[in-house]
């Protein structure tokens, strides 16, 4: 599989759900769980079917806009595709 | 402190149309008198989602067999919970699964027994391929995730290839390759069952062929055959380490086979809550940590890895639960499994029956084969 395009809008694959509480945020799947936080929490948050893989990144960037744009991209780019594979996000 | 359990099995009915040969239910099954109320059932959610489980997976038996089964689900999922249903489909057609579905089901699994169909009747004992073929149609029409779990062994193994572009072509969002192991009904099989070194191998060439194939596509996931291994299985994660199993009476047991064990004492719902029986209850202690530790696991460096293996199937082989699971080659017990392994290989062994024009003349022609499951009273 391919990266995200600029223009696909991620989101959550069937069968995978956020759950757990507040402080404790996790993505349900199937057979398992991962808990979420930090940059990896709001990335996926991001994730939800209507904003572009384009828009998510230039949200990141601006957010921690003392990081290196181009390391942000690759990061989440990388981040993206680990869990296409593991069909937990579609793009 | 003892964290928290991740998930519940639901063990909702021991009832079951299929009568499957490798079946992983306990040869002593629970009546349906025994059977917990929709009430009881309710509560147990309730208090597994206060307990920081984050799963439930609806097994049996057949969850169908239940008619209660959307009010489980609704259950389940307002308490917080994942609901996974583990079915063979028979009972569910295109209006039952939307309802189920509206009730909150995150998740179906459904189960095949073959991608012939003559031989997939033949495991099941029944004539069920047909239904769940189109029964798939139906599942992908539905906003529900949907996994295909096959079941592998001696009799199928031959034909790995064929049964995975089977499964490929019904369109689901992930396949369990499960190899079969030796509990209840299939540990009773187990001469039928147990497959050779050749096929093991082949096998894990196919599958791995297959995750390359289907990467971003098909998630695989694999159960591995532990009488073939080096080292043994992390049965359930530990024992009381992350599962509670709840059978159709309301016992509560750290897995499927727990109960073989001889004097142990396990808690019901009825009586205790499930809290309690988590942290306090000596069923539930009996073989959590490290304490109950024989040699060399107690020096072993994998000790926390896979917990010395399984309970149960150190008593069902050595007869002994607080051995070392003889599946591991440093158990001083391992010759058993050794002695299993080189009579699935030898000559003698049962051969796989040639094809019969249909699933009855099979059934005919291997009668002492194997036994099939019975249902409970």
């Amino acid at each position: 599989m391919a990266p995200p395009l600029d223009s696909s809008q991620p989101r959550l694959a069937a069968g995978c759900r956020w759950g757990g509480s507040d402080a404790d945020r996790v993505i349900l799947f199937p057979e398992g769980a991962i808990k979420l936080q930090g940059t990896g929490r709001q990335v996926l948050e991001r994730c939800d079917g209507k904003r572009t893989f384009g828009e998510i990144i230039a949200e990141l960037q601006k957010q921690f806009d003392d990081a290196d744009p181009q390391k942000i991209r690759a990061d989440i780019t990388m981040f993206l595709e680990q869990l296409q594979k593991k069909r937990i996000v579609d793009y | 402190m003892i964290p928290n359990p991740l998930a519940l099995i639901a063990e909702v009915t021991h009832r079951c149309p299929l009568h499957c040969v490798y079946c992983s239910n306990p040869l002593q099954l629970a009546g349906t008198e025994s059977e917990l109320s929709t009430e009881q059932w309710t509560s147990i959610f309730q208090q597994s989602g206060k307990l920081g489980m984050l799963h439930a997976h609806f097994t049996g038996g057949e969850p169908l067999a239940r008619q209660d089964l959307t009010e489980l689900i609704a259950a389940a999922r307002a308490a917080g919970l994942y609901t996974n249903l583990i079915t063979s489909g028979i009972g569910l057609g295109e209006q039952r699964l939307a309802v189920l579905v509206a009730a909150g089901l995150d998740h179906i699994q459904v189960s095949f027994q073959d991608s012939r169909e003559d031989s997939a009747n033949w495991i099941a004992g029944t004539k069920a391929h047909a239904h769940k073929i189109e029964l798939s149609r139906v599942i992908r029409r539905h906003k529900v995730a949907f996994t295909v779990n096959l079941v592998v062994h001696r009799q199928n193994l031959d034909h790995l290839e064929e049964m995975i572009a089977f499964i490929e072509q019904l369109n689901p969002d992930r396949v369990e390759i499960a190899h079969t192991q030796y509990y209840g009904w299939a540990l009773a099989n187990r001469a039928a069952l147990m497959p050779t070194r050749a096929q093991i191998e082949a096998a894990v060439q196919i599958v791995a062929g297959a995750e390359k194939r289907l990467a971003g596509r098909v998630r695989i996931d694999s159960v591995v055959p532990d009488y073939y291994a080096k080292y043994p299985k992390a049965c359930m994660g530990g024992w009381g380490r992350r599962l509670m199993l709840i059978n159709p009476a309301g016992k509560v047991l750290p897995c499927h086979a727990a109960e073989v064990i001889p004097g142990m004492t396990f808690e019901n719902v009825r009586e205790k809550t499930l809290e309690w029986i988590w942290r306090e209850s000596a069923s539930f202690c009996r073989f959590r940590g490290e304490e109950w530790m024989p040699e060399p696991c107690r020096s072993c460096d994998r000790r926390a890895e896979d917990f010395g293996g399984c309970r149960c199937q150190a008593f069902l082989l050595a007869a002994d639960a607080t051995v070392t699971d003889p599946a591991c080659s440093l158990a001083p017990t391992h010759g058993i499994v050794e002695a299993a392994i080189r009579e699935a290989n030898s000559d003698a062994a049962v051969a796989s029956p040639k094809t019969a024009s249909s699933f009855v003349q099979l059934q005919r022609e291997t009668s002492s084969l194997w036994d099939y499951r019975t249902n409970p009273e």
